[in-house]
């Protein structure tokens, strides 16, 4: 083929023709594309099945089960066993049922604890000046680069009853303290646990600069002159915030939602590290229970049952989001 | 005449420049950074302490007496070889960056400039794979690593997550703007397909390759659930791991373990004031948790 034949057929835009590839960009293609999706059925596809197989099977690796991958015989089939002992009264069902209750009202507190502060906080940092706007943004941001165990052990230490920064600036402001911020199971605040409102403090703490930066480039998106005609038009500054700037931030105001409850599910480290899921498991979470039921106590395929469950939450608020996220306008 | 005058002068009142509004702006702004810097402060200034002086109630906020002596127990503690630690941490990160970078503009080139059969269902896959939370898979994960004999082996942190399906959509976003004529140049130039990948495209991907890199390597940086699950050998620890060991030797020494806090904090945070840019940007582009 000579060169003015490729010029004149563009390789590259053969959109026109699917399938279209030259011999030497198929061995390109698919000499890529081979390796990465034979790696990618092993590590990601096959987990994906493997996971819903072992959650209908009492599987434990300690076990060695006579069929395929170690299932049957020892590790017998139990169908829809796994699911259906989620209702049960053991103590064990019990527990799923407690750490699927506290992942929920950690995940819905963290969001909105959330919303209330990065909204304001990033209209805020948008009225600043711009030499000074940067500095704000990176340092909020700091949290969330930092590991989220030290971040688990420094919050540990800033809750410590007699130690602690916290009860020692709420003794300094002349309040009377809790006497134990992670440890008194008979500490609840409208019927939301000391500890976990301590975890909800330390994690959103560490996860807000992601959503406040979100908000920022969102504010940044929207027109001036759209502001400018609100201004001129004789609003003040509440009626800009809530008629023009809110409206229009919805969208992002959506993704941000479903975004921080997604990841708030999947939290662990902070429970793990921070409370260990105490006092009398009131901050035992989801994934911890997932965790200790696999590693632990190598109980597999009910763990299993329960990180699909999980993904049952996720798939559910992701589908809310995108039932709701169906504005037919743009600016 | 007139309306040069009014875009002059700007007649709309800007209400934001009151000088009452805008200190209260400053105020609230500066409480908030109080609030997020305060907590790492309140850390570094406990691990300057000597232990007597943390013990004291009500605390102090700065030392009296300032000493070193947290840092130098954790330097001088045979059970923690700290340079061993940070070199696990360090090959890990590094080395899934690399990878990762490769996979994902390779892979992210070829969805948004080539067109063949299967594309859609394919690049549908690794869509679907980004909705999939690790702890739904963890369990077959660890279950496929022990068939390859890879527990307990720092290269169990890297093999598992060489293709990331996020890396993949995002750098197909970005070089779907990239321009064709480019490509078409080099390849009338005789340059070979992969040529065309590794002298054109992948030298035009600065921003997207280092933002993407930055986030892989602070993502397994301060990972802590894996390689919870992989490694058992104390030598094999990545920081995060040694952390909560060395707390659980040593848990009412807060000169100690905050100590130990601020050394695994402490590279992580130089990286973000180099960095800090191009994660921001990042995060403004495309809206990843």
């Amino acid at each position: 083929m000579t060169r003015a034949a490729i010029a004149s057929n563009p390789p590259s835009t053969a959109r026109t023709d699917p399938g279209g590839l030259r011999p030497g960009q198929r061995a390109f293609v698919w000499g890529s594309l081979i390796p990465i999706f034979l790696y990618l059925s092993i590590f990601a596809l096959f987990p994906m099945i493997w996971v819903v197989v072992l959650s209908f099977f009492n599987y434990s690796p300690v076990r060695v089960g006579d069929g395929l991958l170690g299932l049957g015989g020892r590790n017998p089939f139990v169908g829809l066993g796994n699911f259906i002992a989620m209702f049960d009264s053991t103590q064990t069902a019990q527990l799923f049922r407690t750490a699927v209750r506290n992942t929920v009202t950690f995940a819905s507190l963290v969001m909105i604890a959330n919303l209330a502060i990065t909204l304001p906080l990033a209209v805020l940092v948008e009225s600043a000046h711009d030499r000074v706007k940067g500095l704000f943004r990176a340092i909020y941001f700091l949290p969330t680069v930092s590991s989220a165990v030290a971040v688990a052990i420094m919050w540990g230490y800033v809750f410590h009853p007699q130690q602690g920064l916290l009860n020692n600036f709420i003794k300094l402001i002349g309040l009377t303290p809790p006497k134990a911020w992670l440890t008194d199971p008979s500490a609840v605040f409208f019927g939301v646990p000391l500890a976990m409102i301590a975890v909800i403090i330390a994690y959103v703490w560490q996860d807000f600069g992601y959503n406040l930066v979100i908000f920022i480039a969102a504010l940044q998106g929207i027109p001036h002159d759209i502001r400018d005609a609100a201004q001129i038009d004789g609003a003040s500054g509440w009626q800009e915030f809530w008629r023009i700037t809110l409206p229009l931030l919805q969208p992002t105001l959506l993704l941000v939602c479903t975004l921080t409850m997604i990841s708030s599910f999947q939290v662990f480290v902070i429970f793990q590290v921070m409370t260990n899921g105490g006092p009398q498991n009131q901050t035992r979470s989801l994934t911890m229970d997932i965790y200790e039921n696999a590693f632990r106590y190598q109980a597999m395929g009910w763990a299993a049952a329960m990180s699909l469950m999980l993904f049952a939450m996720v798939l559910i608020v992701t589908l809310v989001q995108f039932r709701l996220l169906r504005t037919d306008w743009e600016y | 005449m007139a309306t040069v005058q009014l875009a002059n002068s700007s007649p709309i009142p800007r209400r934001s420049r009151h000088p009452l509004t805008r200190s209260a702006v400053y105020a609230v702004l500066l409480i908030g950074l109080a609030v997020t810097l305060l907590p790492f402060i309140w850390i570094l200034m406990t691990s300057l302490k000597p232990a007597s002086e943390i013990v004291r109630i009500p605390p102090t906020f700065f030392p009296e007496q300032w000493t070193f002596n947290s840092y130098q127990t954790i330097f001088n503690d045979p059970k923690v070889p700290l340079a061993r630690f940070y070199l696990n941490s360090l090959l890990v990160s590094v080395g899934r960056v690399v990878i990762t970078l490769f996979t994902s503009s390779l892979a992210g080139y070829i969805f948004a400039k080539f067109a063949f059969r299967g594309k859609n269902v394919l690049f549908g896959f690794i869509l679907v794979q980004l909705m999939i939370p690790f702890q739904v898979v963890m369990i077959p994960a660890y279950l496929i690593l022990v068939q390859l004999r890879l527990i307990d082996s720092l290269w169990g942190l890297v093999i598992p997550s060489m293709i990331d399906a996020f890396g993949i959509f995002l750098m197909r976003q970005f070089i779907s703007t990239f321009p064709n004529d480019l490509i078409d140049a080099a390849r009338i130039d005789g340059a070979s397909e992969f040529g065309v990948y590794a002298r054109v495209v992948m030298p035009n991907l600065g921003a997207p390759l280092a933002t993407l890199g930055i986030f892989t390597f602070m993502a397994t940086w301060n990972d802590y659930l894996w390689p919870l699950i992989v490694i058992t050998t104390h030598e094999k620890r990545t920081l995060p791991l040694l952390l909560t060991w060395y707390t659980s030797q040593h848990g009412q020494r807060y000169d100690l373990t905050m100590a130990a806090s601020i050394l695994v904090l402490l590279p992580i945070l130089v990286a973000y004031i180099f960095f800090q840019r191009w994660i921001v940007r990042g995060i403004a582009l495309t809206g990843m948790k």
